[in-house]
């Protein structure tokens, strides 16, 4: 049964085996939380669930980490409030960033000239990896905003425009002479057929890389930074405090989740022509 | 009128087209045929302008034109719609582009003149036989043969001058075929257009053409007029003169083809 191409499980197994692990991870923890608390009581590793319950309401109560005792706030000063608003603006400034990076692409794809003059260029700087500029980029933008969000653009981009530009020159060529046939000219053809009809592709392709433009908001704000999620996460490994860094951890897997899944109505939304 | 002059077409090694000549009348249904890689499509671009020749001219009314415009519409056989817009979007697209460019489509006129081109759409859309409840569904909603109708359908719209048509029908099933071939033939005699036919199917090149264009080995191999006879009243000729024409094509040789018996 287990190793046959065939098996056809019926729902309820299939519904059962997709939960398995979740439900063995979470007792596993619950078991390891539960023994260590035994040996000693107040355990800051693998918090209980009474310290993740206080570590959340921390979160949600707190302004700061650093006065835990201190009096509680309302939710737009609290900790995971402010944390994820600073985190959401590098996180959209970097997103609008890509919007040129795409134009990049599809005039370099559409335009040979311009292709030529970018490609060899944006190939090289896809080959550099981000994080070892990142001493650069602090020396150069200062350690603020600007170095972080650079930080994303060149880890990030040049994905983009060379995806981009593949998709760009994966359009049938019988479309491009079909567009001048029927009187559009070079911008016509780029953005009104070759743009739009890559545009669900081009926004898959930044789904896919959502992750990285995470893992490069991540880095940037856990070496230099004063506010943000994985500001937070960093300064909390100082106080060994799990009980806010596991549902922080949870939290971001959340958020991801709910741009992808957004992203991707939207998409099936606004190209309903389009299937994968 | 087409010219074509002393075309050379090569790539890398291979001639494609060897010094070849060939003149189109205005108002003519040209088809061209032969087997695949003689170089029939390679003569469609050439006189779309999506391709230049190695060496000779390619002359539309006496002029070089070096690339596809609004005057010379184009049919082939696969991705000839947009597959992002509906079908009546398809066909408004040409017109809508022309008149309006990318920016003018923000201004008040754009969508009083939007309306009177989708009636006519619309209009193009019954001539060619499709349904008003196709207006609104995307290509790959559609068959194969009404894609093709659209196509034609949004390349005349533009009223070119000059058709092309690459193997247009050629993935289309034997009775969806027949009836796009009557199809272009009524709006050829309606409209006049000068139409370029290319097939590798002989059958398909005779019924179609008032001149058939055989090309082979680089060259043209026949190029022959099919009266209206051969056609309409002589139905067994006709079947004969595929027949000769399908071996004509096969063998590589220039041969002279004589058709004394149909009187026009």
């Amino acid at each position: 049964m287990l190793f046959r191409v065939d098996a056809r499980p019926s729902p309820i197994t299939a519904w059962t085996l997709s939960w398995f692990l979740f439900a063995a991870g979470i007792a596993l923890y619950f078991y390891t939380a539960h023994n260590r608390h035994i040996e000693n009581p107040d355990d800051r590793v693998v918090p209980g669930l009474h310290q993740l319950g206080q570590g959340i309401a921390g979160a949600f109560t707190r302004p700061d980490t650093d006065d835990q005792d201190g009096p509680a706030v309302g939710f737009t000063q609290s900790m995971i409030f402010t944390d994820t608003v600073a985190s959401a603006k590098r996180f959209v400034w970097s997103m609008l960033l890509l919007v040129p990076a795409v134009i990049l692409g599809l005039h370099m794809g559409m335009f040979p000239v311009i292709g030529q003059f970018f490609l060899r260029f944006i190939l090289f700087f896809d080959k550099i990896i981000a994080l070892s500029v990142l001493p650069i980029l602090f020396i150069a933008f200062g350690i603020d905003e600007l170095a972080k969000i650079m930080l994303i653009v060149i880890g990030v981009t040049p994905t983009i425009i060379l995806d981009t530009v593949n998709m760009t020159k994966g359009v049938p060529p019988e479309q491009v002479v079909k567009g001048f046939t029927l009187g559009a000219h070079d911008f016509g053809v780029s953005y009104l057929i070759v743009l739009k009809q890559i545009l669900p592709r081009v926004l898959n392709s930044i789904r896919l890389n959502l992750k990285a433009i995470m893992l490069f908001l991540f880095a940037g704000e856990m070496i230099a930074s004063q506010d943000g999620l994985a500001f937070r996460i960093a300064l909390l490994r100082r106080h060994m405090g799990m009980n806010v860094i596991i549902p922080y951890v949870l939290w971001v897997a959340l958020l991801l989740f709910l741009v992808d899944l957004s992203m991707r109505v939207l998409n099936r939304k606004m190209h309903p022509w389009f299937h994968e | 009128m087409i010219r074509l002059e002393n075309i050379c077409v090569v790539y890398s090694t291979k001639k494609v087209l060897d010094n070849l000549n060939l003149t189109i009348e205005a108002g003519e249904f040209i088809s061209v045929c032969g087997q695949t890689g003689c170089g029939k499509s390679t003569m469609l671009r050439l006189i779309l302008g999506a391709e230049r020749p190695t060496s000779g001219r390619v002359l539309i009314e006496g002029r070089e034109l070096p690339r596809p415009d609004r005057h010379r519409g184009y049919v082939p056989q696969k991705y000839s719609l947009f597959p992002d817009r509906t079908v009546i979007d398809n066909i408004t697209f040409g017109p809508e582009m022309e008149e309006f460019g990318i920016l003018g489509r923000l201004t008040p006129a754009f969508r009083r003149r939007r309306r009177e081109l989708r009636d006519e759409a619309h209009r193009f859309l019954r001539q060619m036989g499709l349904h008003e409840s196709d207006a609104n569904k995307y290509p790959d909603q559609l068959s194969g043969g009404m894609q093709q109708r659209v196509a034609i359908a949004q390349a005349l719209i533009m009223r070119p001058k000059i058709l092309l048509m690459d193997e247009a029908f050629s993935a289309l099933d034997p009775a969806t075929r027949l009836d796009m071939q009557r199809l272009v033939r009524k709006l050829w005699a309606e409209t006049g257009t000068t139409i370029l036919f290319v097939t590798h199917n002989v059958a398909e090149a005779v019924y179609l053409g008032t001149r058939v264009v055989g090309l082979g080995k680089a060259r043209v191999l026949f190029d022959v007029s099919v009266p209206d006879s051969a056609r309409d009243q002589d139905r067994e000729r006709f079947e004969k003169i595929v027949e000769e024409a399908s071996l004509l094509a096969t063998s590589g040789e220039r041969l002279e083809f004589e058709v004394p018996e149909f009187s026009t």
